[in-house]
């Protein structure tokens, strides 16, 4: 019992008062993420939802301790985080593979930096490998694979070293509309399967509402939470999609987002 | 092994790719012409033997030279020479490229001597060379090392500083500590770069190492051009050009073939078997 609590906390997401400032190598500093505070809770999956450039990645970057937290303060299991971790795996968008590793090696990489022992690591990785539905591919260089085959991938990269959090920058933003609803139910398959603490960023209201229980609705840029939605439905419904009350949030959703999406255009624009 | 891998060997398109025997004849043709010319041109006695002697006396000099032996050790110390000095430039290169990339103060020390030397012509500091090192080996390696280096470690530097972001925060998500992270992600990331700037680096060791036995003296192809040359025996100094030329497109092809062994996991490699 007392295990079980622990690995609880310890996947939960307090981020208080966060501020960053993007500072371009020319050119003057902009607020990317403004005073933003939001609690994830353990096993939660939670969609980041925002027009594009309005700070949603780099509040997942943050997280994930790529950039360093200036302002305000972000909590993992009640400690700040202070750089990247395996506790906390990331998905990127367009998949960061090693493309000199073979499928196989990109998904032991992680399980080598553990230290596990080898035949340990090779049992792990090919049971990855068959959870993503890639075997066959396991010698494969990357450039060798379809986008949606790179993403499982790195999909099956991250999930290998087991980590109690799960951030996803656009992972299927790269991909084809099939295989964006396939690897939708797959990572839903899994999710059910392992239970994680799920960010994800996207700027898909209907992906945000199918994959999510709780969807942050962000602002144009500087990015602010502007509101938090609950999505539970039966994901399992096969005509979920079609579904009043799935619909209806949509557009609850779609509303919130639409001006922030012709802001964020006009500001793009100067 | 086609003439056109030559002359876009630095590109970074196309691997090999299995040509037709016609391919590889309509490659080599236009050479064939010129050897053919060249032949034609001074039997027909518009030039003296001297300003152009035949392609077939060159030849024999060639084969002569082979008999006696002279052209293993004349080629043998040229290559040694130009194979010390580029592996220095390799080695030291890429050492000083991960440093600079990695150190603000190495860079803010290097940066400069750089951007200065980079251009300069080194083949100026002959006079000094000498005067410090001597007319030896020494003094030619070092030479050679210098003029070549450049290319490596600003090669190395880019494509270090290259690498996609993301790529650098998966490893360190996956647990690559700094030492780790270079020699598992940056180097392997970088090295279609680096093998460029290698490729660049051969064939400025093979001109210099030439150049400094032709001002130094002592063996090599250089120097004993030079020497028929001063004893006005044109068909030596030209064998001279036919061997450097044809010891500089094996070791062109040699490091295309490094190359493609190396990158088999690039797309420009793997083009290549699926076609």
């Amino acid at each position: 019992m007392q295990a079980q609590i622990n690995s609880q906390v310890s996947s939960q997401i307090v981020v208080e008062n966060l501020n960053h400032m993007y500072r371009p190598a020319r050119g003057q500093p902009v607020l990317a993420v403004d005073n933003v505070s939001l609690e994830v809770r353990p096993r939660e999956f939670l969609a980041l939802l925002g027009p594009s450039g309005c700070g949603k990645s780099t509040l997942l970057y943050l997280m994930g301790g790529f950039l360093p937290v200036e302002k305000g303060r972000i909590l993992i299991g009640g400690k700040p985080v202070t750089g990247p971790g395996p506790d906390r795996g990331v998905v990127f968008q367009h998949f960061a593979l090693f493309p000199w590793k073979t499928v196989r090696a990109n998904v032991l990489y992680g399980l080598e930096r553990a230290g596990l022992p080898k035949n340990e690591r090779l049992k792990r990785a090919q049971a990855y490998i068959d959870m993503v539905g890639l075997q066959g591919f396991e010698d494969s260089y990357p450039s060798q694979l379809s986008g949606g085959m790179r993403q499982r991938t790195a999909i099956a990269r991250t999930l290998a070293i087991d980590p109690d959090i799960l951030l996803m920058d656009e992972p299927f933003g790269a991909l084809d509309a099939q295989t964006r609803s396939l690897m939708q139910s797959e990572l839903l398959a899994i999710w059910r399967r392992s239970p994680k603490t799920v960010i994800f960023v996207t700027h898909d209201v209907q992906e945000a509402c199918y994959l999510a229980e709780r969807v942050a609705v962000m602002s144009a840029r500087p990015g602010r939470i502007k509101a938090i939605v609950e999505t539970k439905f039966d994901r399992s419904d096969p005509h979920l999609f079609k579904q009043p009350a799935f619909i209806d949030k949509v557009d609850e959703i779609w509303a919130l987002v639409r001006n922030e999406a012709m802001l964020a255009q006009r500001l793009e624009a100067h | 092994m086609a003439m056109s891998e030559t002359l876009s060997y630095l590109r970074r398109g196309r691997g090999v790719r299995r040509h037709s025997w016609r391919y590889t004849v309509m490659a080599w043709l236009p050479l064939i012409v010129l050897l053919i010319a060249w032949e034609l041109t001074t039997r027909s006695g518009l030039v003296t033997p001297f300003m152009l002697p035949p392609l077939s006396a060159v030849f024999g000099r060639i084969m002569e030279d082979a008999a006696s032996g002279d052209l293993l050790t004349t080629i043998g110390t040229t290559l040694w020479r130009a194979l010390m000095g580029f592996g220095i430039s390799a080695v030291a290169g890429i050492a000083l490229g991960i440093l600079i990339s990695q150190y603000k103060a190495v860079r803010w020390f290097f940066d400069p001597i750089i951007s200065v030397g980079f251009p300069m012509p080194k083949i100026a500091f002959l006079p000094i060379m000498i005067l410090w090192l001597g007319l030896f080996d020494v003094s030619k390696i070092t030479m050679i090392a210098f003029n070549a280096i450049f290319p490596v470690v600003t090669a190395t530097i880019a494509g270090i500083e290259g690498v996609e972001k993301q790529i650098i925060w998966s490893a360190q998500n996956l647990g690559a500590g700094r030492k780790r992270l270079m020699w598992d992600v940056l180097l392997p990331a970088a090295l279609p770069q680096i093998l460029t700037g290698l490729q660049v680096a051969l064939p400025i060791a093979l001109i210099v190492g030439i150049l400094t036995e032709m001002a130094m003296g002592g063996y090599g192809v250089g120097a004993t051009m030079q020497t028929a040359s001063r004893m006005a025996d044109s068909p030596g100094v030209f064998a001279g050009i036919i061997e450097i030329a044809i010891v500089g497109y094996v070791l062109v092809q040699a490091m295309a073939f490094i190359r493609r062994r190396l990158l088999m996991w690039h797309p420009e490699a793997l083009d290549a078997t699926a076609a």
